[in-house]
């Protein structure tokens, strides 16, 4: 069983944790397809430890709001702001409900499987090593969506998770989240084993 | 008699699924634009592709259940259902977002902060048999450039489009738009087939700096 602990207020920019729960959820949908597609427990996980994240972001989010309601008025359109917060978590857990049918060894349809493999854009996993050209570079400036269409969409490493990288460095056992074009998706796999030194 | 479907009707449910994900995810664009840009226009948009998503998703149960299952093919499709039902969800979460719009409340300072929109509008317009734009796809119009409108929905018959770069217009084809109210006469003109002032040239935008109003 999970062990869930006490969440303690922190002051937070309500703006910011918006955004975040937008970015995460998003982020999730994504992930959880791409699970199911290729049947990848491991993506399956991550959906997992981010929805714990969005549960603990809500909780922490209403906090914030409940002390910045000064009166009647305040209440009615924050209420309307906590409301969004809970529909994003809505959406994160229909992406961890995906997630969990791959735990559970529940897999699509073989041929489903191939048709959505074609249709359907995956997102891949890409464990960068020591010595690879992407090390020390940020993401804005190996512009890999013009050099090879490809969007690094999020960066985890060890625990935490970079969403939507822009000056990030990227650094040794970075697990990046990368989409887009399959040969460029080929390409990177191999800078990030450090199989090649320029992404051409 | 055996009313069971054959293989081929696999490709139907795949197609339906997939159609449901995009619809799902156009719903949920719309919808933060709707909030993004405090337009119940937009939010009306996600409220009719509910009806259409709701009537999508029937129409995959059955098929999936039409198949006739043998026993080693029912986890597979069972996935299957899952997911059509989590996309339903999806779409769920995105009207709901919307009917916060709707309820018309006048934002809060706080979320006033993250719209910070206001000066922007949203604009519908019918593309004319006239208009330059008839036949050509959506990345060669210049749109933002022209007219510093960033288009969000195709809407075509009975259909809804989500705007990608190789869409190609058509005559009769609805634009729904957001951008700076200078350029609104301007995207106008280019839909009816008349010339632009070009009062919105200096202006770009691209969707990315919709979504970044939220993070700048």
């Amino acid at each position: 069983m999970r062990r869930l602990r006490k969440i303690e207020y922190t002051p937070i920019s309500v703006r910011e944790t918006l955004l975040q729960l937008k970015d995460i959820s998003e982020l999730m949908i994504d992930l959880s397809y791409s699970a199911i597609i290729l049947n990848d427990k491991e993506l399956a996980k991550e959906v997992l430890e981010l929805e714990e994240r969005i549960d603990n972001m809500l909780y922490v989010l209403d906090m914030n709001l409940m002390l910045a309601a000064r009166d009647p008025e305040d209440a009615e359109a924050l209420a309307g702001v906590a409301h969004v917060g809970v529909l994003m978590n809505a959406i994160s857990d229909a992406a961890a409900e995906i997630a969990d049918l791959v735990l559970n060894d529940i897999e699509i349809h073989p041929v489903a499987e191939e048709v959505f493999k074609k249709t359907m854009e995956v997102l891949s996993r890409i464990v960068v090593v020591e010595g690879s050209m992407l090390v020390e570079k940020t993401v804005d400036e190996l512009d890999l969506a013009s050099a090879i269409g490809v969007d690094i969409i999020g960066i985890k490493r060890g625990k935490h998770w970079l969403i939507n990288p822009e000056k990030e460095v990227i650094m040794p056992e970075d697990i990046l989240m990368a989409r887009g074009d399959p040969t460029g998706i080929r390409i990177l796999e191999r800078a990030a084993r450090g199989e090649i030194d320029e992404l051409m | 008699m055996n009313s069971c479907e054959g293989a081929n009707s696999f490709e139907k449910i795949c197609s339906e699924l997939v159609e449901m994900k995009d619809t799902s995810e156009l719903m949920v664009d719309l919808a933060y634009s709707s909030l993004l840009l405090n337009s119940r226009e937009l939010a009306e948009e996600v409220l009719q592709l509910e009806e259409k998503m709701d009537k999508m998703h029937t129409d995959f149960e059955l098929s999936v259940l039409s198949r006739c299952a043998v026993e080693e093919d029912s986890k597979g499709l069972m996935a299957l259902l899952r997911m059509g039902s989590t996309m339903e969800r999806i779409a769920d979460a995105a009207v709901e977002i919307a009917e916060v719009v709707l309820r018309g409340i006048e934002p809060h300072p706080i979320l006033r902060i993250v719209i910070e929109a206001a000066d922007e509008t949203v604009e519908r317009g019918i593309i004319s048999r006239r208009s330059t734009l008839v036949g050509k796809r959506l990345k060669e119009t210049k749109i933002p450039e022209g007219t510093g409108m960033w288009v969000l929905l195709i809407r075509r018959g009975d259909k809804w489009i989500r705007p990608r770069p190789d869409t190609v217009l058509q005559a009769g084809d609805i634009i729904i738009a957001s951008g700076y109210s200078e350029g609104a006469e301007d995207f106008k003109r280019l839909l009816r087939g008349e010339p632009g002032k070009g009062v919105g040239k200096e202006m770009k935008r691209n969707e990315e700096e919709v979504l970044n109003d939220w993070s700048a």
